[in-house]
Formats: C-alpha cells, sequence, structure tokens
C-alpha cells in the first residue's frame, strides 16, 4: 500500500490536520467498522442513530393458580410499550427522511425501584440509498425496520429480498400449577406432564401467530431472522414471556436474477 | 439502630481508627529510616513536572526518540498475522504508546468520564507524535475502579507509521485492529480518533410522577392499570438527545461520523428525604470510534460470499450441558 493505492482523502487525513476533516458524511450510529463497510457496499449511506424509549407501568394481574392461561393485561402491556418505543423510533427516522432503519435492539431493563415498571428501548441506525434510488420504503412508505444487521442487509439485497418491517409477537402466559393429588399420582412414574407441555405448545403459538399476523398485514412474503426469546421480567415464577421477532422481508423484481448471481463458495478453514 | 448496635459500631470504628493511627505511624518512621534514593526522586519529580505542563517526561521523550530512530526495537501489540499484513501493505509498526488519567469525581460521575477520556486519548497522542506515528491502532479502552469515587481511564496501542507519509502531527486514534485499519484505508475510510458524548440531568416531580398521580385520583385501581409513566419517559428522553448531540459535536469537533460502539445509562430514584422531594437522576454516556470519510467515495473491494464449514459459524450448536 503506497500514496497512489490509498484514497487522497485517507492519505490527506493521515498526512494529518483535523481542518482536512471532511464536514460531509457526519453522523452518529451504532453500527460496528464492518457494518458500516457493508451498508455502504450495499449503496446506502448511514444518516444517524435512532432512539426511542418509553417508561411503562405494567398493570397487575393475577393467574388462576391450577390453569394454563394467557396474561392478557401483561401481553397488551408489553406489546404496546415496545410498540410505543418502536413508533418513536420511526419518527425520528421520518425526521431523518430515511429509507429504512437497520440493526434495530429491542431492549427491557426493570426498574430497581419498583418491579412494575419496565424501561423499553428501540435502538437502530437510519439508512438512505446513496443515489435516492426509490422503491425501497417500507409499509405505507414509512421507512422500513430491521433487526439484521448490516452483513445481513448486503446478503438480503443480494438475495432478492427487501426488509419491510420488524415485526413481533408477544404472549405472557401462566403455566398451571399441578395439584397435590396429580403430583402423589406421578411418583415413581415416568410420564409426561401433558398440562406443562400444552402450556408451552399455546404460549408459543400464541407469539408466533401474532408475529406471523403482522408480517401478513405488511404485505410481506416471508419473516427471515426469527428469534424467540423466552423470559420473565420479575414476575412470578409461573408467568413467562414468548417474544418472537423478526424481518418481514419481500422479494424484489429481479430476486430470481439476483439469487441465480450469486453463489455462495464454500470454504473449510483449516485452522478452526 | 438499636441502642447496643450503635454503641458497637462505636466501638469497632474507635478499633478502627486506631489501627489507621498505629499503621500511619509505621510509614511514616519506616520512610524517615528509608533514604530515598535520588534517581527515583528526580523521576518522581520529572513525572510531576510533565503532567502539570502536558508534555512527556524527558526520558520518556528520550526513549520514543530511540525507538523511532531505529535504536531501539520496534513494538507490536496485534497478533503475528497483523504483522505480515501490516508489512504487506506498507505499515510500519513503531511502538506501544499508552494514556492513562486517574480521576476523582467532585460534582459529576458522568462529566469525569468525558474528562478523563480525552485527558487519556490527549496523553496516547503525545507518545504518538514523539514517534512519528500517522496513526495508533488496536486502541484497548480500561478502566480501574478506585476506592472511592474516582477510577483511572487507561489507553494502550501501537503507534504505526504509512510508507512514504511524513509524521502526523495529530496521529489517528483508532480503536479498529491494524487489519481492519488496512482494510479500512483502501475503501477511503479513515478511524480517526475517540468520541465521547455524556449528559446527566435531575428531575423532581413536586407533585409525583405521573403514575403517582394516578394512584392519587384511583388509589386502589391504579396499581392494576397499564400506563406510560409519560413525564419519566419524555425526562430520559431529553437527556438522552443531549448525550448524543454531544456525541456528535464530539465527532464534529475531528471533522468525523461516530460509530458509537458503547452505550450506558442509568436511571435512579433517590427517595423523598432531608428536606427534599421524589427525585430522579438519568445519566447516558456514549463512546464510539470516529471516523472520517467522504460519501462520494464508493468502497472497491470486491466481495467473495462465501459460506464457512468452521466451527465458529455454527453458534446454535448445543453444548451437552444445555442438553442434559
Amino acid at each position: 500500500m503506497t500514496q497512489e493505492t490509498l484514497a487522497p482523502h485517507a492519505v490527506e487525513r493521515l498526512k494529518g490536520l483535523r481542518s482536512q476533516g471532511s464536514h460531509e458524511g457526519i453522523f452518529t450510529s451504532d453500527l460496528s467498522v464492518n457494518e458500516f463497510v457493508m451498508i455502504r457496499k450495499a449503496e446506502f449511506e448511514p444518516l444517524g442513530l435512532v432512539v426511542g424509549s418509553c417508561i411503562y407501568h405494567m398493570g397487575i394481574q393475577y393467574g388462576s393458580w391450577n390453569q394454563n392461561m394467557e396474561m392478557d393485561v401483561l401481553s397488551q402491556a408489553m406489546y404496546q410499550a415496545r410498540e410505543l418505543a418502536m413508533s418513536r423510533m420511526d419518527q425520528e427516522a421520518i425526521l431523518l427522511q430515511a429509507d429504512g432503519v437497520v440493526g434495530v435492539r429491542l431492549e427491557v431493563k426493570r426498574m430497581e425501584w419498583d418491579p412494575d415498571i419496565l424501561e423499553f428501548m428501540a435502538i437502530g441506525t437510519a439508512i438512505a440509498h446513496r443515489t435516492g434510488a426509490e422503491g425501497f420504503k417500507g409499509v405505507g412508505g414509512k421507512p422500513f425496520t430491521s433487526d439484521l444487521s448490516g452483513q445481513d442487509f448486503w446478503m438480503l439485497l443480494q438475495a432478492g429480498y427487501r426488509p419491510m418491517e420488524m415485526v413481533m409477537g408477544s404472549c405472557v402466559y401462566h403455566v398451571a400449577h399441578q395439584g397435590i393429588l396429580r403430583s402423589m399420582g406421578n411418583i415413581g412414574r415416568n410420564t409426561e406432564l401433558e398440562q406443562f407441555t400444552q402450556a408451552m405448545y399455546d404460549a408459543r403459538e400464541l407469539a408466533m401467530e401474532r408475529m406471523q399476523r403482522e408480517a401478513a398485514d405488511a404485505q410481506a412474503d416471508g419473516i427471515t431472522g426469527v428469534q424467540l426469546h423466552e423470559g420473565s421480567h420479575n414476575w412470578k415464577p409461573h408467568v413467562i414471556e414468548f417474544f418472537a421477532v423478526g424481518t418481514a422481508v419481500k422479494a424484489m423484481n429481479d430476486a430470481d436474477a439476483r439469487i441465480d448471481a450469486l453463489a455462495p463458495q464454500l470454504v473449510l478453514p483449516v485452522n478452526d | 439502630m438499636s441502642l447496643w448496635s450503635k454503641f458497637q459500631k462505636g466501638i469497632q470504628d474507635v478499633a478502627g481508627d486506631l489501627e489507621k493511627v498505629v499503621s500511619n505511624a509505621a510509614a511514616q518512621v519506616s520512610a524517615v529510616a528509608a533514604v530515598p534514593d535520588p534517581k527515583a526522586q528526580a523521576r518522581a519529580e520529572e513525572w510531576n513536572r510533565a503532567l502539570g505542563e502536558r508534555r512527556l517526561p524527558f526520558f520518556v521523550q528520550e526513549r520514543l526518540r530511540q525507538t523511532a530512530a531505529g535504536h531501539l526495537p520496534w513494538i507490536q501489540s496485534g497478533p503475528v498475522a497483523a504483522l505480515l499484513m501490516e508489512r504487506s501493505h506498507g505499515i510500519h509498526p513503531l511502538g506501544m504508546v499508552g494514556g492513562n488519567c486517574w480521576y476523582h469525581f467532585g460534582y459529576s460521575w458522568t462529566q469525569g468520564h468525558y474528562d478523563g477520556w480525552h485527558q487519556a486519548i490527549d496523553r496516547l497522542r503525545q507518545e504518538a507524535v514523539a514517534l512519528g506515528a500517522n496513526a495508533v491502532v488496536n486502541v484497548d479502552m480500561r478502566v480501574r475502579r478506585g476506592q472511592e469515587e474516582d477510577m483511572d481511564y487507561a489507553l494502550l496501542g501501537t503507534a504505526v507509521r504509512v510508507q512514504d507519509l511524513p509524521p502526523s502531527p495529530e496521529p489517528a486514534v483508532a480503536t479498529v485492529s491494524s487489519l481492519e485499519f488496512v482494510r479500512l484505508l483502501e475503501d477511503g475510510v479513515v478511524p480517526v480518533g475517540i468520541a465521547i458524548g455524556a449528559e446527566y440531568d435531575w428531575y423532581q416531580p413536586w407533585v409525583g410522577t405521573m403514575l403517582d398521580q394516578a394512584s392519587m385520583q384511583a388509589p386502589f385501581a391504579a396499581q392494576y392499570w397499564n400506563m406510560e409513566v409519560a413525564d419519566l419517559s419524555s425526562f430520559q428522553e431529553n437527556v438522552r438527545r443531549r448525550a448524543l448531540y454531544n456525541l456528535q459535536q464530539d465527532g464534529r469537533r475531528l471533522g468525523a461520523a461516530v460509530l458509537a460502539h458503547t452505550q450506558y445509562a442509568q436511571l435512579f430514584r433517590v427517595a423523598d428525604g432531608q428536606g427534599q422531594g421524589e427525585r430522579f437522576l438519568y445519566r447516558h454516556i456514549a463512546i464510539g470510534t470516529a471516523i472520517s470519510y467522504q460519501p462520494a467515495h464508493v468502497p472497491h473491494h470486491e466481495l467473495l460470499p462465501t459460506y464457512s464449514l468452521g466451527r465458529r459459524l455454527h453458534p446454535h450448536r448445543p453444548h451437552a450441558k444445555d442438553l442434559l
């Protein structure tokens, strides 16, 4: 590498005066360096960090001791609070005239002083197409949202898909306790605990159904990078949240041609 | 606290004080008995002067000068693979450089982080300038927590020279490895420094938060309601926006964009007491790598998609301990 092979801008910067820094392209983001390069490789430019948050009081709901049931007050709260945080993040992206937001993270934090208050935060990087090409916006002409990393975003476009919306489904579920007689009856037997199996099934199913419904509303073809989180936000031991989240995607017109052009090469590292 | 526990605590405090008095006296006696090494004393005095005058001590300057001139061996902190890449790409390691600042928080922990890091970065840069470097790569950021309200901010990295370039008056400071540094340079992106944005504020709701107000209006029902505590949300959002604005301004000072790799936020509640009502403290700190690039300069590296059959790319492979 010599001066000739380096970009003139890089040489000037390394020779070193701050005043020679560009005043174009000044943004903040939480992308990694690799993600930043890949976003640019995909012909997009980062515009800025967008954040939305919400401090939320969860209503109290008691589950029936010996009954499997959805805790709908808590489900609604988890959903609404996340939705508020996401919509505030979207507003920032709209102000930046972004095509979309990538690398979205949804975080939930418990407040130490009150177990019923949770903090929800949505954070991501707003991006726009370098040449202003159209056709990348999400549902209803709003910026798309996606929890894909910069690398995944590049790969998604190469595969002929574009992100539409980050979709999610949440279900807070109370798993019934076993009665004493039932527990006594199981002593010394290997047997399935059908009530517990059913609770896990039902809770997961409800979360997946809701996520899929959101994607259908967004007129997406599919959902990629889905993660299913199971968690308890300081609730009673038999109360659990199933939270499904992923990026709804839609095939672009030339998807088939693109995917044919992309032939990933298999490599086998010899030092791994 | 009962009378007995107060009494017991009093005895423990007196015993603790006595122990300190004895150990202090012993230290003073041994200090008088030991003859100070004049060299060590001169060295300590020179450190004192140099830190006060915002320069490097003479003996550090001399070692760096000798290293830069090739009279002392060069030092590189990365792996051997990085050395190979550096050699093939015309990057020469010069030496390891560091900067640190042990900082006491008087009025603000948040502002202390901003000042402490900046002081440490300036000192790191001084060493890099003394070596005639163009950049410091592989910069590692660490803190050591003190006993009380204090913390040491420490930076360590490898100063490098790019072939055919003259030494820089303000070398770039990059948290990326030299391998990434090279790749970024070829794409016209220069990691130039570390940017920090920090902000904190207090909020005192005189008639209680919106949740408290709801509880007053509906004493039994409010706890069952789902509701946003909107005043706390907007207070927090306001402070966070200011912190991120500060981060952007710090990047602007370097003429650069910021990739904020570290974000830290905390909301505290301080209970009613000492004549003050219930209060909330929110602090937000964002730290990032400042990068300078021109949007018009499009990256030209060709990418070859590969799918690795190596083990590391199978993060979902379960461990026996998770299954059994």
